[in-house]
């Protein structure tokens, strides 16, 4: 084991590749009661087409299976209930699948050799039949309702289907309930068969327990599973520059409209090559333009003009793009202020350094709680694949000229707008 | 981990010392008895005390000012505590360790000024501002709805009993912002701040005799009160039968929210039995209603009990579709029964215990947790950590048995999706 020393955060980890691939990443703390361990496969809604293991052609699979299959993963030929096993320590288990990953968790403070064995037992044992697979969609069916209830929900949704032609992050994550109606145990299986290997894999743990017998038990229940075709041929979608959508207006069961604003930028043509750069000088313009202290803030709220408002970067294989999310009684007046602010960009020096110092400072914050810290590594091993080792050197070193060359290289026209409005009051 | 209280007259300083954590946390917390016409002013006077001050008259400066001080947050919220309802103003600050001399003294500042230097003039809140923040709550109360599981919850209780204080809405009364204006507001600050009962936490790697010598600096409060109290809400009275309400919605869910009454419990019930009671009912994937419902009858994404140890009430809620509303209902009644008859095994019981004993182990991770528990213990008496692992490991399923004889459904409320 490699170990590393996260910078400027008084903690060290241990990172280890298994010959078939699996990435190891072990966090032990000196002064916590528990542990948080995280077995993570790189496939999440994104992957919806692909040449299956032992076949020839490319197949499309329903949207929503990638999450289909983490609901059924905890499921046991020997009937032995998972929730029962970890119950017995008190340890909580959980799952979730996102668009480029899905995860398997347990957290607790006992038992943590054999809970990690247990949990990597699991995922690495799929049964599936074609009885245990029906009665799931009732369940997804109520988490995808529960969903369509949300009008923010609702928003990002219809944005992401504004903004993509092709790609399938236009799709919700666990797909309709059309789509769930037609997946089958053979199509979990295929998917299962081509990501859960170990080479699209990793696990992360953080917390209190021994890295040594760790990695043990990994090796023991992971070490001698092959990676049977680590390259699965991927669909490569041709995402078109443009929105596939400039404008969609849709009315809802709400009292006050809600916005969602869509910039697509294609990389190619953005000033910083390196992605994990990229992304926080992104989140810094951002944060700048838009966050609590901004000058944009002070102005809308002094007008009225808005009670929910943030913004969130959505990244994909070719692009970056902006969705920046409100709420307002007067939808249209909100965007004028939006665009104005995106047209007149002026990043000021001071503001700049003092954000640098706020995105230090809540590195050091979130150290402290293992869940944090197991997120963080998380999205770097998805987004970078790799620990980054080094934030806070890297933080403390972006500077206001790097974001104004960037600022120049994006270009902002190719824009979605939504807006949900009330449904019209009928008079009587 | 150390614990010292400390009587500083008008007020009770609390003070944890924990080498675990690299931020310090304070809390200052004003409570007084909860009436239904004084929640939506509160609501509002805290949004105004976190969104300006005399020294940063602007959401932005303050904005500006909390991030110089290396992102000291502050958060202040509202929460009722049965008869009582409860002011939090909340610091985080990083320890000097991380930042610079003198940080954390200058973030306890910056807390004393929003809470103690208000944006005033002439005994007036700012206008502007004021109708800000009013607006910003006109807005949220009036999209109540949108937010369909609070709202079918706030209906439960409402027709639980529409007069007493455990259907009051935390979220405010849209009907009394009009008569919110900058100098009545100004007015309920004053008595807030004079004559509330008040007690100051603080947790994190520092010293019991520096930080008491800050806080006093700070914090000169001077009129004394009194207790007038207790926080446990009366029992209300049982329905003869059952209450069935089911009101539409334009949604594709349908929200159950079934509430149950306590009825005659002890101290000790409530703080024990009580909890592995509903740990085994409805908490978590290895209970009851998750097993039933969920995993067995697939009627559910969610659904989990909570109870209300102060108020005396147990609220279980599933989003459900409109087609199964009536056999959700009958299984989670069934359920109810079950435990009632002592339906559950010594297992359920082991596990229950090792669910409860793991949450008491994460409450020491997290600084927020431990003043949580820190602050149950002074106003409800109830005991200490090492005492309710002590404790919490010898209840039997006899008194278990004995808790749900005293849970009784009082009112089954669902909003009912209508859209297809």
């Amino acid at each position: 084991m490699k170990e590393i020393i996260l910078k400027g955060l008084d903690q060290n980890c241990y990172v280890e590749t298994l010959k078939n691939g699996l990435d190891i990443i072990l966090v032990p703390y000196q002064n916590k009661k528990s542990y948080f361990v995280s077995y993570a496969t790189r496939y999440g809604s994104d992957i919806n087409c692909f040449t299956p293991i032992n076949e020839k052609r490319m197949v499309t699979f329903p949207n929503g299976i990638a999450h289909f299959l983490e609901h059924k993963m905890f499921e046991q030929e020997s009937g032995e209930d998972p929730f029962t096993f970890f119950s017995k320590s008190g340890t909580g288990v959980n799952a979730s699948t996102s668009f480029t990953s899905t995860q398997y968790v347990c957290y607790g403070t006992k038992e943590f050799e054999n809970n990690l064995r247990f949990l990597l037992k699991k995922v690495n044992q799929p049964y599936f039949t074609d009885e245990n697979v029906d009665k799931e969609k009732g369940i997804i069916k109520e988490e995808i309702k529960m969903y369509e209830d949300i009008p923010e929900c609702i928003v990002e949704n219809t944005l992401r289907e504004a903004i993509y032609h092709v790609y399938p992050r236009k799709y919700d994550i666990a797909g309709t309930v059309d789509d769930i109606d037609k997946i089958t145990k053979e199509d979990l299986l295929k998917c299962y068969n081509a990501f859960y290997q170990p080479s699209n894999m990793f696990i992360l743990i953080a917390g209190k327990f021994d890295p040594e017998k760790a990695l043990k038990i990994i090796n023991e229940e992971v070490g001698s599973i092959d990676s049977v075709d680590p390259n699965i041929k991927i669909k490569d979608y041709k995402e078109p520059k443009t929105v596939a959508l400039k404008e969609v207006e849709l009315s809802h069961n709400i009292k006050v409209p809600k916005i969602g604003l869509g910039y697509k930028l294609a990389k190619d043509n953005l000033d910083i090559k390196d992605d994990l750069e990229l992304d926080l000088y992104l989140v810094m313009l951002t944060t700048l333009l838009f966050g609590s202290a901004s000058s944009f803030r002070e102005r809308v709220r002094k007008k009225h003009l808005m009670t929910r408002f943030y913004t969130q970067w959505d990244t994909t294989k070719d692009y970056k793009t902006l969705m920046i999310f409100g709420e307002c009684e007067n939808p249209e007046l909100l965007i004028e202020e939006v665009d104005q602010e995106l047209n007149n960009i002026n990043i000021v020096y001071e503001d700049f350094e003092r954000m640098k110092k706020v995105w230090i400072a809540n590195e050091v914050k979130m150290i402290d709680y293992i869940d944090n810290t197991v997120n963080n590594l998380y999205d770097d091993m998805i987004r970078y694949h790799k620990v980054v080792d080094n934030k806070i050197d890297i933080i403390r070193k972006m500077n206001k000229k790097t974001l104004d060359n960037l600022i120049d290289s994006m270009k902002l026209n190719n824009r979605s707008k939504v807006i949900l409005l009330p449904k019209k009051i009928i008079s009587k | 981990m150390n614990y010292l209280k400390k009587e500083l007259g008008s007020y009770k300083l609390h003070m944890i010392k924990t080498d675990k954590f690299k931020t310090i946390k304070v809390r200052i917390c004003f409570r007084r008895k909860v009436k239904k016409e004084e929640i939506t002013i509160r609501n509002i006077l805290c949004d105004m005390l976190a969104y300006s001050s005399l020294k940063y008259p602007t959401k932005r400066e303050l904005a500006i000012k909390s991030q110089d001080l290396y992102a000291a947050s502050v958060n202040f919220n509202n929460v009722r505590l049965g008869n009582y309802i409860n002011t939090e103003f909340n610091l985080t600050a990083l320890n000097d360790k991380y930042t610079e001399e003198g940080n954390f003294n200058k973030s306890l500042e910056f807390l004393y000024e929003l809470i103690y230097n208000p944006n005033v003039k002439d005994n007036k809140f700012n206008e502007d501002i004021l109708k800000i923040v009013l607006t910003d709550a006109k807005t949220s109360l009036e999209s109540l709805k949108e937010d369909a599981s609070l709202y079918s919850i706030i209906r439960l209780l409402e027709n639980m009993d529409k007069e007493s204080l455990i259907s009051y809405r935390s979220v405010g009364y849209l009907e009394d912002l009009d008569n919110i204006n900058s100098s009545n507001l100004y007015k309920y600050y004053k008595s807030m701040i004079e004559k509330d009962l008040m007690d100051i936490f603080i947790i994190g790697n520092i010293d019991f005799e520096e930080i008491e010598t800050l806080i006093k600096k700070y914090f000169l409060v001077k009129t004394f009160k009194k207790l007038n109290a207790k926080y446990i809400v009366e029992e209300g009275k049982v329905k003869a039968r059952k209450k069935t309400v089911i009101e539409k919605e334009e949604n594709s869910q349908s929200k159950l929210a079934i509430g149950c009454r306590l009825v005659g419990l002890s101290t000790y019930e409530r703080n024990y039995p009580l909890t592995l009671y509903n740990i085994i009912l409805g908490a978590g994937d290895k209970s009851k209603l998750f097993r039933e419902v969920r995993e067995k009858n697939s009627l559910c994404y969610y659904i989990n009990s909570v109870p209300n140890k102060l108020d005396n009430l147990i609220i279980i809620r599933a989003g459900i579709d409109s087609n199964n509303i009536k056999k959700t209902i009958s299984i989670v009644e069934k359920q109810l029964n079950l435990m009632k008859k002592g339906k559950f095994s010594e297992e359920d019981l082991k596990i229950a215990k090792e669910y409860y004993m793991t949450a008491l182990d994460d409450v020491s991770e997290s600084e927020s947790s431990l003043i949580d528990t820190y602050f149950m213990m002074e106003i409800l008496n109830i005991d200490d950590i090492e005492t309710r692992r002590e404790k919490m490991a010898k209840v039997t399923s006899e008194e278990i048995i004995k808790v749900a004889k005293k849970v009784k459904i009082d009112t089954v409320y669902c909003l009912e999706g209508t859209s297809k």
